[in-house]
């Protein structure tokens, strides 16, 4: 959580990069794409075996609290395996993944998978949303703060950022909510979109994005620091490199050198960085989508926590820990392919 | 705590501490380190302020006996305004808020350190390692920093707190297990960048083994490093006890800032309009957590020297 | 306070567009959005009066034969009429889809009587044959069987012995109307479903209840619409919107903002600030579920072989009874439910009246130097830690378990470690989550903890769960024990008020067998909360309370409460619970603005009075 804070590092580079950053492309896909396949086999086992070690009889908690006799119970057992070994259990388990099973859920009496299909799309526009604004945002003040370093306008970003990024998300979200929603009502409290209103077309779209905002600056206001001082770190690095003076000297002018040079190639650690913090995002979307009653992923991550239904819970780790992988994965390729050092080499 | 404290506190001064008494040099190094910390003006004021927060917090048992937060001994009503006896007025139960909050910064600043300290002490072994050792070891230490980088922490942190039993050091352990990962790779770099050099080579050439190259020569250069580093890390832990409190993870059987909040809130405190409830455990935390990463910040640019004059 | 300890190296440039821009954007881009009709309040799409209620606890499913999950049956009870219902007044049994039943003199045999004219939404006829197929798909086929699988336990035959009459026989007689809590499904529709186990019944299902369900937006909402066929007659208002929210404060803010109607299971400081707020009513009913501490008086299995971990000690009535005289109920009632609520007695709340109460001199007193004395007296000498030690001179340090998903129990723990400790008993006190409560309660893996049921109209399931034979298995499968504890006296009277078919006196029998469970101090009732309840009545009035007096709207036994309510004349206009809204945007578009402006001056002036970078 802290990694955005740390602007040093961030301009320092991925550790592997060192090794990769040279490879050829068969080689540096093999490299990225074995490593998140490693890790999607850890999220996977971690998955199995973080959930097996709780107390508790899956077989009884599935009856909730029906009366049932020892041979159903022992059908129960069967029917999902539980009587196997544990070795066997994680055989079926993994099969089960490979089919795109992931258990039933206690609460839901339906397949995890099911559940996760109905509302992973909140939480990924909700999460995209967010991740998009406080890019910009953060970018787009750490470029300015830092091209204008030391003054009110740097200070005052600076802080502010600081201070909105030391705040709870859920109390956060919570002050957002009764101010603008239940007093000032100039935003619906809850939910994705208005039940019933029946609209259709720009009016649905309209209407969700109302239901955006609150959500949406609960989520921007605490991540986008992070953004924001990396950008103002790496441009400052940037900034008193030779060549910005060899431009300046060339007689461009200030706006050219700032847009053409130094922002492109201060971009390039703060992209790592956005994707290093994809993972807070989403654990930001828990608190926010439960404070918003916001149907997305959290919201069901929450209602799993309650009982706990431990299927769930274990489908939604799985998918929740699999998008950031992938995420990274992606960002990985996109890097290589944009870092202008390569195509200069 | 008090083991906590005393780290941190050498931490913050990074260097005003036991250790300066070493030698006259280590003193003269540690007045450098001071006089530039002190160029930070926002770490200074952070500094005093999270001082003064933790002696507070050392202080609960004297400045408000514990007989306080007996909730069968109270005099006063249920969710009274501010008033001269109570300043933050008083909870559910007729407790006084202020009193609370005072014992809360125990609770919550004991999360906070200790996490740090176990994410410290992984990130470090692990960072160091993965620098050090090369070949099989290190793919593996590498595979798993990055794992755990990448990794939402928070639904780490919720799915660890559900498996384990209720409690803070439950609480401690989740938190810490998942945020060690920035500081290993932060060492990481760190130990490459400080085995490159050729006193190293030198300790090498002279027989030295693995053991006492990482004690002797890489543990001491990264040390600070890692201790500026985990200033940060202290106000996430803070955030994130919160969090797990919110999210109906905590120890309800505790006064944390966290707790405070989760049991404003499952009182309806913030709909009745008991503000007096539901803000002061949110501004406590956002002051200790900016503090932490104002104090953080300063001590960074001290330590790593091209951060210096942003 | 954000230095940044450098010399300036601002440029002079057109400045603080984008910064600008950038700082207000946020806000600014929510100000049309803020613009957009200020009221959700009232706006339906199709221009109907819709009771929309707020719900915080979700769905599993709508199908009638596997929904367990309480909102989903509080819907479910909307949309279908069961054999016989739960009348508003005083939960009497009253015309459902039967119009009348009779009962066989040895009790055995149970006839119902479908009148012409009942009808499903869709029109077709509901008959006898209706009834006769749900309840034998319910009792053949074990998938049905989630829901309602124990209502059909106890019949040995069902039969439709025309369209308009049902015969019930039953294994053996039972006080219950065995229509109570059956729902009945249109077999023309039903029967076509291939696997009626997995259904979800989420869309334009057809029904017999004053609502039918139209459309469930899973996470969402689930939206009701009336049915023209009701043979009631038709409800007053076009339908009803269960909207979902996952917060508390949200739910009120919600009600205050006019964007739902009503909104249940307040807390009592919502409660109490909704109170006379313009345009919302609020309503306490009498709730139907108790909240207590039961002591492990030493767990027994099925075999009578010890089960769990109790603390020996507690298996003396005595040391039970010294405990809960020294938690005061009424204190805990007084604080922690801000008095919202009746102070607890038998495990039978005042809404069932024949049931309820115990006798005066009966009940355990908050005494605690009386509690001492009885220590004292039965031999627990005090330790030198101020603990007392048990018989075998072990310190008497108990565990207390709560839910962490219940704040209450905290709450409530912080008073009991404060009692116990001055009669000389430790407490640890520990908070776990619903399952494992559930199953460490089952298995006897607990000293005290904290529990409660909400109970139905009708005891003999409650009491049937405190007979002997009901200890469950070694590993907590089979039957359930309530308190895990057993007295053959209690049993015989379970037995008396089992048998016997006139009400004063089965009344009289079910009174005794719970004050039994009262004197053995197993379960001591702290209290009975109020169901706290608030709804617009600036648009909807009329609702129609279970028990008529002092009851509920919503979560009843029926569907009157929802059935009843009436739209307000005109609601379109509506008034506002908060401030003008316009006023508030005007202001705040004003703050957001001048802020910028400031940020924007403040960064000029900097930009312009500053040397050039060199």
């Amino acid at each position: 959580m802290t990694v955005a804070l740390q602007p040093g590092e961030a301009i320092q580079g991925a550790p592997e990069e060192e090794t990769s950053r040279g490879a050829s492309w068969p080689r540096y896909l093999a490299l990225k794409g074995g490593g998140a396949a490693v890790s999607l086999v850890m999220v996977v086992v971690v998955g199995f075996f973080a959930f097996r070690v709780l107390p508790g009889d899956p077989a009884i908690s599935m009856t909730r609290g029906r009366q049932v006799s020892a041979d159903q119970v022992e059908i129960l057992r069967k029917q999902f395996g539980l009587d196997q070994p544990l070795i066997v259990q994680f055989w079926n388990y993994l099969v089960g993944l490979l089919h795109g099973d992931l258990g039933t859920s206690y609460t839901y009496n339906r397949p995890v998978v099911d559940l996760i299909g109905t509302y992973i799309g909140p939480t990924l526009l909700l999460t995209g949303t967010a991740a998009l604004v406080s890019i910009v945002l953060g970018l787009s003040l750490g470029q300015r703060a830092a091209w204008r370093r030391g003054t009110a306008f740097d200070r005052t970003q600076t802080s502010v950022a600081l201070i909105f990024w030391s705040v709870p998300t859920f109390w956060l979200g919570l002050l957002l909510l009764l101010v603008f929603g239940g007093w000032l009502h100039w935003f619906p409290t809850g939910g994705m979109s208005t039940p019933g209103l029946g609209a259709t077309g720009l009016a649905y779209v309209w209407d969700v994005v109302r239901h955006l905002v609150l959500p949406v600056t609960a989520m921007v206001a605490v991540v986008y620091a992070q953004y924001l001082l990396v950008m103002r770190a790496s441009l400052l690095e940037e900034m008193s490199a030779d060549y910005l003076t060899t431009a300046r000297a060339k007689g461009l002018r200030e706006d050219d050198v700032r847009r053409k040079h130094a922002v492109p190639n201060a971009l390039l650690p703060t992209i790592t960085l956005i994707f290093l913090t994809i993972g807070g995002l989403i654990g930001g979307a828990v608190t926010v989508e439960t404070v918003f009653s916001w149907p997305g992923l959290g919201y069901l991550t929450f209602q799993a926590l309650t009982s706990p239904d431990l299927p769930l819970l274990q489908g939604t780790f799985v998918v929740f820990s699999s998008i950031v992988i992938i995420t990274n994965l992606a960002a990985d390729l996109v890097y290589r392919v944009i870092d202008p050092r390569l195509k200069a080499s | 705590m008090t083991e906590a404290v005393t780290t941190e506190a050498v931490t913050a001064s990074a260097a005003r501490g036991a250790r300066s008494v070493a030698s006259a040099r280590r003193k003269q190094r540690a007045g450098e380190v001071w006089r530039e910390f002190a160029r930070h003006r926002s770490g200074v004021v952070g500094l005093v302020l999270l001082l003064a927060v933790i002696a507070l917090a050392l202080l609960a048992p004297v400045i408000a006996p514990e007989q306080l937060l007996d909730v069968t001994k109270v005099t006063a009503g249920p969710n009274e305004p501010p008033s001269w006896a109570n300043p933050l007025g008083t909870d559910p139960a007729g407790r006084s808020v202020l009193v609370m909050l005072l014992w809360g910064s125990r609770v919550s600043l004991l999360v906070g350190f200790a996490a740090t300290a176990v994410s410290m002490i992984i990130g470090t072994i692990v960072g160091m390692s993965a620098g050090h050792f090369g070949g099989v070891a290190q793919a593996v230490l590498l595979r798993i920093m990055d794992f755990f980088l990448v990794l939402p922490s928070l639904v780490l942190a919720i799915v660890l707190s559900t498996v384990l039993s209720r409690g803070v050091v439950t609480i401690i352990i989740a938190i810490g297990v998942t945020s060690w990962a920035g500081t290993a790779r932060l060492v990481r770099s760190q130990t490459l960048t400080i085995e490159a050099r050729p006193y190293i080579e030198r300790a090498w050439a002279l027989g030295a083994g693995n053991g006492h190259v990482l004690r002797k020569h890489v543990l001491p250069a990264v040390l600070p490093l890692v201790l500026a580093n985990t200033t940060l890390t202290v106000g996430s832990a803070v955030i994130s006890e919160s969090t797990l409190a919110f999210l109906g993870l905590g120890d309800p059987t505790t006064v944390s800032w966290g707790t405070m909040l989760k049991t404003a809130l499952d009182t309806g405190a913030a709909t009745a309009g008991y503000w007096w409830y539901v803000l002061p455990p949110g501004i406590a935390i956002v002051l200790v957590v900016l503090c932490f990463t104002l104090v953080g910040r300063a001590l960074e640019a001290v330590v790593n020297p091209t951060l210096r004059g942003r | 306070m954000f230095d940044t300890q450098s010399s300036s190296t601002a440029r002079r440039r057109p400045l603080g567009r984008l910064a600008l821009s950038l700082t207000v954007s946020a806000a600014v881009a929510a100000a049309p959005l803020a613009f957009a009709p200020a009221a959700f309040a009232a706006e339906d799409g199709d221009g109907g009066n819709y009771l929309r209620i707020a719900t915080s606890a979700d769905i599993d499913t709508l199908n009638p034969f596997t929904a367990v999950l309480g909102s989903s049956t509080g819907i479910l009870t909307l949309a279908y009429e069961r054999l016989v219902e739960w009348g508003a007044a005083d939960n009497a049994p009253v015309p459902g889809a039967a119009s009348e039943w009779k009962t066989s003199d040895d009790g055995l045999t149970w006839d119902f009587t479908f009148p012409e004219g009942r009808k499903w939404s869709d029109g077709e006829p509901l008959t006898a044959n209706d009834a006769e197929w749900t309840l034998n798909a319910i009792q053949t086929d074990p998938d049905l069987q989630q829901a309602s699988g124990g209502l059909v336990a106890n019949m040995k035959s069902i039969e439709a012995t025309s369209d308009t009459n049902l015969r019930i026989v039953l294994k053996e007689p039972q006080p219950q109307n065995p229509g109570n809590s059956m729902m009945v499904l249109p077999e023309h529709i039903w029967k076509d479903i291939k696997d009626p186990a997995e259904y979800r019944n989420a869309e334009d299902s057809v029904g017999s209840g004053p609502f039918t369900i139209a459309k469930w937006d899973e996470g969402q909402s689930v939206e009701l619409k009336a049915n023209p066929n009701f043979w009631r007659g038709a409800p007053k208002i076009d339908g009803i919107r269960f909207v979902y929210y996952k917060n508390a404060d949200a739910q009120v803010q919600a009600l205050k903002s006019g964007e739902v109607d009503i909104v249940s299971g307040l807390l009592p400081a919502q409660y109490e600030s909704l109170k006379g707020v313009e345009g919302i009513t609020v309503n306490a009913g009498a709730g139907r579920r108790y909240t207590s501490v039961a002591i492990n008086p030493g767990a027994k299995d099925a075999t009578g072989a010890p089960l769990g971990d109790g603390n020996p000690a507690l298996q003396d009535p005595t040391l039970r009874r010294a405990i809960f005289m020294a938690i005061d109920n009424k204190t805990l009632l007084e604080k922690v439910l801000q008095g919202l609520g009746t102070l607890g007695q038998t495990e039978v709340p005042p809404v069932y009246p024949n049931y309820f109460g115990i006798d005066e001199d009966k009940v355990i007193p908050f005494d605690i130097d009386g509690a001492n004395a009885l220590l004292d007296e039965a031999g627990y000498v005090m330790g030198p830690d101020g603990i007392r030690l048990d018989k075998q001179g072990a310190p008497l340090n108990l565990r207390l378990m709560g839910r962490s998903s219940n704040p209450q129990h905290a709450q409530i723990s912080e008073y009991m470690v404060s009692w116990l400790k001055e009669i000389g008993i430790g407490l640890n006190v520990a908070m776990y989550s619903d399952n494992q409560v559930n199953d460490d309660s089952t298995l006897g893996k607990y000293d005290l903890y904290f529990t409660g049921w909400g109970i139905g109209p009708d005891p003999d399931f409650q009491l049937s769960i405190n007979r002997c034979s009901s200890y469950p298995n070694a590993d907590g499968s089979g039957n359930l024990s309530e308190n895990n504890w057993c007295d053959p006296k209690f049993d015989a009277l379970f037995d008396k008020q089992h048998g016997e078919l006139d009400p004063a006196k089965r009344a009289d029998y079910v009174k005794q067998a719970f004050a039994t469970i009262y004197d053995a101090s197993v379960n001591n009732v702290i209290w009975y909360a109020d169901s706290l309840e608030a709804y617009r009545s600036d648009r909807f009035t009329g609702f129609v309370t279970q028990p008529a007096d002092g009851g509920v709207i919503s979560g009843q036994n029926g569907y009157w409460g929802y059935y009843s309510t009436t739209p307000v004349a005109d609601t379109s206009q509506l008034a506002d619970a908060g401030a003008p809204t316009g006023l508030y945007i005007g202001i705040g578009a004003a703050v957001v603005v001048l802020g910028g402006l400031a940020v924007f001056l403040i960064a000029r002036r900097r930009a312009a009075t500053s040397d050039d970078r060199a």
